[in-house]
């Protein structure tokens, strides 16, 4: 093997990915946002719609819970033109991304609402509460405190689901370490350096949600 | 006029199956009724009718000379307005601090200032002896605080008519006291009650009547002097004794 690492000269790079890198958190924290109220309308659907609006909820995320997202992206972007809907690579990656989210994420909050007890349900009753305000005062803060850690895992895992926009040229993290590589042809060196910086968006992405998960919904989580 | 009227009224969770029948009920304004009878009897069913958690199947509500229709949102709001229940579990919203859990519902659902709401919740949390515990949570809380929160939260919403469902029953004995405490508060501040407690000490000394319940009926109503030491009927009779001798 006659392969030397050049690690300094990929160095010069590095803002270039960091740059990818912010776009990539962009990616996931709008897929994760926009996929989580598309997951709490969805649970909604579920918990308290008739049996019609069950089923519908239901196909969706079957179908995405059961399709690899890549391929429900390369629909979107490859598939929609033909019935004449044009979006651009990152518009497609982030609808397909939030479709994905939307379906995991209502499957995840439908745990949630079956697991808020009774007792809280008929007080909010009582005192008046409407549908929508015991989603938003009682349901929705015992998800977010319950599901603290299956949401913060999903949402690491957007993180890094979003690399796969890098396929569709757009310029966030993977996508900029591919043009590097193509360029430089220093294949092994810009990979070493872009996982290096998905572990640290991860694992400050998960210090920053179990810190934000300990003072707004006191969930005893550890920081690393 | 009574304060709460009920007439001839049947309830069912399933169809066919009448927990509740020919039930007729009035009670005054500032009264303060006490249902007793054995488990089962259909006292907590009964009190879920009058705050509208449970439609009956037949029969009329009269609160205050508005009749409640339970199939129409707005009279159920108006009910919701005037009645209030406090539950023998603890139903407190775990994710809110004490102070949220008491404020909510004046803020958030009848729109009113919350400077002025916070002020009537100190007031309150004072009342039950909790003022030094607003940013506690309910699981930092024992029984018997989270009790007496639930009711500073029902009073929170000014009601007319307060409902207690065995309040003190999950407690353990030595947490019944201050919660009975701050009940015989609002007892002396004239609010009406509709009250269900297996304690008859505490029974007999608030009541201004009693109503014994047994297999979905009231088989009794009366002073607490002509329940428990002269009751008429034989059912009424043999609860009373068998409790009192514990
Ligand atoms: N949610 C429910 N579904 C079906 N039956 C119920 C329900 N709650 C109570 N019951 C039945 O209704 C009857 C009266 O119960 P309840 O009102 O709780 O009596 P009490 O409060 O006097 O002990 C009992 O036979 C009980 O089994
Ligand atoms: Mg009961």
């Amino acid at each position: 093997m006659d392969y030397t690492f050049q690690f300094g000269v990929i160095a010069k790079h590095l803002p270039y990915l960091i740059g990818g890198a912010w776009l990539s958190l962009l990616l996931a924290f709008l897929a994760f946002w926009a996929g989580a109220v598309i997951g709490l309308l969805g649970a909604m659907g579920k918990t308290f719609g008739g049996r019609v609006l069950y089923r519908v909820i239901d196909v969706y995320v079957v179908f995405f819970t059961n399709t690899p997202a890549l391929v429900q992206i390369y629909v979107i972007f490859y598939g929609l033109p033909d019935l004449g809907i044009v979006l651009s690579p990152f518009n497609s990656v982030l609808l397909g991304l939030t479709l994905n989210c939307g379906a995991y994420l209502t499957e995840i909050q439908r745990a949630g609402f079956q697991s808020v007890r009774r007792e809280e349900l008929e007080a909010a009753e009582t005192l008046g509460m409407s549908l929508w305000q015991t989603v938003r005062y009682v349901i929705a803060p015992h998800i977010a405190k319950t599901l603290y850690a299956p949401l913060s895992n999903f949402y690491i895992w957007i993180v890094l689901g979003s690399s796969m926009a890098g396929i569709f040229a757009v310029e966030e993290l993977t996508g900029r370490a591919i043009n590097v590589s193509s360029s430089t042809f220093r294949t092994i060196e810009v990979f070493t350096y872009t996982a290096g910086i998905y572990v640290v968006l991860t694992v400050v992405a998960s210090a920053l949600l179990a810190l934000i998960g300990r003072h707004a919904f006191r969930v005893k989580a550890r920081i690393f | 006029m009574p304060h709460l009227e009920i007439a001839d009224l049947s309830a069912s969770y399933e169809k066919g199956v009448d927990v509740l029948s020919g039930i007729d009920l009035q009670v005054e304004r500032g009264e303060i009724l006490s249902l007793i009878g054995p488990s089962g009897s259909g006292k907590s069913t009964l009190l879920r009718v009058i705050v509208g958690l449970l439609p009956p199947d037949s029969g009329r509500m009269v609160v205050d000379g508005t009749p409640v229709n339970f199939h129409d949102k707005r009279s159920l709001r108006d009910l919701r307005g005037r009645c209030a229940i406090v539950f023998q579990q603890y139903n407190l919203f775990q994710n809110m601090n004490v102070m949220r859990n008491v404020t909510i519902a004046p803020t958030k659902i009848k729109k009113r200032a919350a400077a002025s709401v916070r002020a009537e919740a100190e007031a309150l949390l004072e009342k039950v002896g909790l003022g030094d515990k607003h940013d506690a949570y309910p699981d930092e809380l024992s029984g018997g605080q989270q009790q007496r929160v639930a009711i500073a939260r029902a009073l929170a919403l000014k009601p007319e008519i307060l409902l207690l469902d065995e309040v003190t029953s999950a407690l353990d004995p030595e947490l019944v006291n201050e919660v009975l405490d701050a009940v015989r508060v609002l007892a002396g501040e004239g609010m009406t009650m509709v009250v269900v407690s297996h304690e008859m000490g505490f029974v007999r000394e608030v009541s201004t009547r009693v109503a014994m319940m047994d297999e979905g009926r009231i088989v009794e109503t009366g002073t607490p002097e002509e329940i428990f030491d002269r009751p008429s009927a034989g059912r009424t009779r043999d609860f009373v004794a068998k409790i009192l001798r514990g």
